[in-house]
């Protein structure tokens, strides 16, 4: 086993009774595009919420770059590099689309309390490096000219791009994008997905993607991993998949 | 610190300062009461505007904090060491000082258990610590107990009730505008988020509540050795949500919306006195005329001084 990037062993977690993730396992490596698919209510999402921190795991384990991060807080973990989009965005909304971003920043420290309140130099050296850099990923995700407006006023199509762009906003090495495609007609979504290719390289990220389009994340991924009742029916390349009968079981029932 | 803001801060405290100096004899003493009064209103409500406001908390028992700061900084002058340093004027901006540090370190007492509650149930938990605080006032005797605290200098005047203003403007300005700041606003946004952008949400919350406390007690300080008197009922619920009233309708997360809602809570009372006792039927219509059409408050989230830039396109 090597010891970089994500690795998600034997994560189980049950809400009462409902088994809502069973052993599930997912090794990606830096830099490598894996989908996570799966009916509705298959567990996605949850599976997602348990490697954020949100859920902590009845059972499992998980490392990134060789460090355990079981059972950290949702924050700990996203500093340790873990950064995810919401499937229903969640952006911070009645602040503007450059202060997002910036927000997002705030994990790296860029300097220390009492250096914003005295305004020292290094405050303004860093602020003005930070609103750069924001500026740049906004540009990056089409939003460039849309930074000073509050994030509620952009379209829905801009919202999930800030989302992106927020995520990316923290450097992490581990990007969990949930459904960023959901509600964007097909142009939009041919366009984002050349994006997220794109971020993978450009921001030296990992990225694990979960849709419904199967066209799409067959046509990105490298690797994909089907989730069905919380538990894991398949993995495999794309060809794999789409040949699994137990896939075309999952989605569309016994014949 | 650039050059040209030392100049701006300098000359604003000066300003304060030969206002101060002209107003305290020429002026009508009611009149100069009512701007006092309204200078250690601003100061609270700017404090508890950055918990209910920026952090979006809702706390109910800042005039706990207030007291706190009014009762440590008037033993010490009055109680611990009386014919000392302290009663001169320096050494009375010190107590004040340590009465804002103590109810710093109650706000952090309070802020870290309490601040795990969220919505209705941190109001209500904020709500009893406020009482808790009065009620233990009443009960040292050493303090003056329900008789109160009397003999206290009055070395709080015009100026120290203004510079203190200013400095609390100041850094809750620069706070909302730095890194930090923007941590805190993130968490009234969405917690959940904040918190996958990697921020420690408990410590910024604890952080706003503490420094919100700080500044409630410098007011209660400056309260003290304004009135010269201080009693527990000084401090009491009804106060707290006087506060609560300045922040919600100048608006939520607005510094000027904080100014103006306590000069609003403070002055119009005054003005309302020749309906009597209408007065207080008068007041919370108001508030209720703006809840109806204006419930983001007077300001909203914004800034007197946005109204003057270009709005932001909505394309």
């Amino acid at each position: 086993m090597n010891s970089t990037g994500l690795q998600v062993s034997n994560l189980s977690i049950s809400f009462g009774g409902l088994c809502a993730v069973k052993d599930f396992n997912l090794d990606l490596p830096p830099l490598s595009l894996k989908g996570l698919i799966g009916p509705n209510g298959a567990g996605k999402t949850t599976a997602f919420n348990l490697i954020t921190g949100v859920y902590t795991p009845d059972s499992g384990t998980m490392t990134l770059s060789g460090k355990s991060i079981t059972g950290k807080a949702p924050d700990q973990i996203a500093r340790a590099g873990i950064i995810r989009t919401f499937q229903n965005i969640r952006l911070f909304k009645e602040l503007s689309v450059l202060d997002n971003v910036l927000v997002a920043m705030h994990m790296r420290k860029p300097y220390g309390f009492l250096a914003g309140i005295l305004r020292t130099r290094n405050f303004e050296v860093k602020e003005k490096e930070l609103i750069e850099k924001g500026q740049k990923i906004l540009e990056f995700m089409g939003l460039g000219n849309r930074q000073h407006d509050i994030s509620s006023s952009l379209s829905y199509g801009d919202q999930r791009r800030l989302e992106i762009a927020r995520a990316l906003a923290t450097e992490p090495t581990v990007l969990l994008l949930d459904e960023p495609a959901a509600g964007l007609n097909s142009r939009e979504k041919v366009d984002l997905m050349n994006k997220i290719s794109e971020i993978r390289h450009q921001f030296q990220v990992g990225i694990l993607l979960i849709d419904h389009d199967m066209k799409m994340i067959m046509g990105i991924s490298e690797h994909i991993t089907v989730l069905d009742h919380g538990e894991i029916i398949a993995t495999g390349t794309p060809q794999q998949i789409q040949s699994n009968p137990k896939v075309i079981e999952a989605y569309l029932g016994v014949a | 610190m650039s050059l040209r803001h030392m100049i701006l801060y300098i000359g604003s405290i000066t300003l304060i300062f030969l206002v101060g100096l002209i107003i305290q004899d020429q002026l009508n003493p009611y009149i100069l009461r009512v701007i006092i009064n309204t200078g250690i209103a601003i100061i609270l409500s700017l404090s508890l505007n950055l918990v209910n406001g920026c952090a979006g908390q809702f706390s109910l028992g800042h005039a706990g904090f207030m007291g706190v700061g009014a009762y440590v900084s008037a033993a010490l002058t009055t109680r611990l060491f009386p014919d000392s340093l302290f009663q001169t004027i320096p050494g009375t901006g010190l107590a004040i000082i340590l009465g804002g540090i103590a109810a710093g370190v109650a706000g952090y007492l309070v802020g870290l258990p309490s601040l795990r509650l969220k919505g209705d149930y941190l109001a209500i938990v904020t709500l009893g610590f406020g009482e808790i605080i009065r009620i233990v006032f009443l009960n040292i005797p050493f303090i003056g107990g329900a008789v109160g605290l009397a003999g206290i200098p009055l070395s709080a005047n015009f100026f120290w009730v203004y510079f203190w203003v200013f400095v609390t403007f100041l850094f809750l300005f620069r706070l909302i505008r730095s890194s930090h700041g923007r941590a805190i606003l993130a968490i009234r946004e969405d917690e959940l988020a904040a918190e996958l952008m990697g921020i420690p949400t408990a410590k910024y919350k604890v952080i706003a509540f503490v420094l919100s406390s700080f500044f409630a007690g410098i007011a209660g300080g400056l309260f003290a050795h304004y009135q010269g008197f201080i009693d527990p009922n000084s401090f009491s619920f009804i106060r707290s949500v006087e506060i609560v009233i300045m922040v919600v309708l100048g608006g939520m997360g607005s510094l000027s919306g904080a100014f103006a809602g306590a000069i609003i809570v403070t002055v119009l009372p005054e003005l309302l006195r020749v309906f009597n006792s209408y007065r207080l039927v008068i007041f919370p219509l108001l508030l209720i005329v703006t809840m109806i059409w204006k419930p983001s408050g007077l300001f909203g989230f914004r800034e007197i001084w946005n109204f003057f830039k270009r709005a932001p396109k909505t394309s």
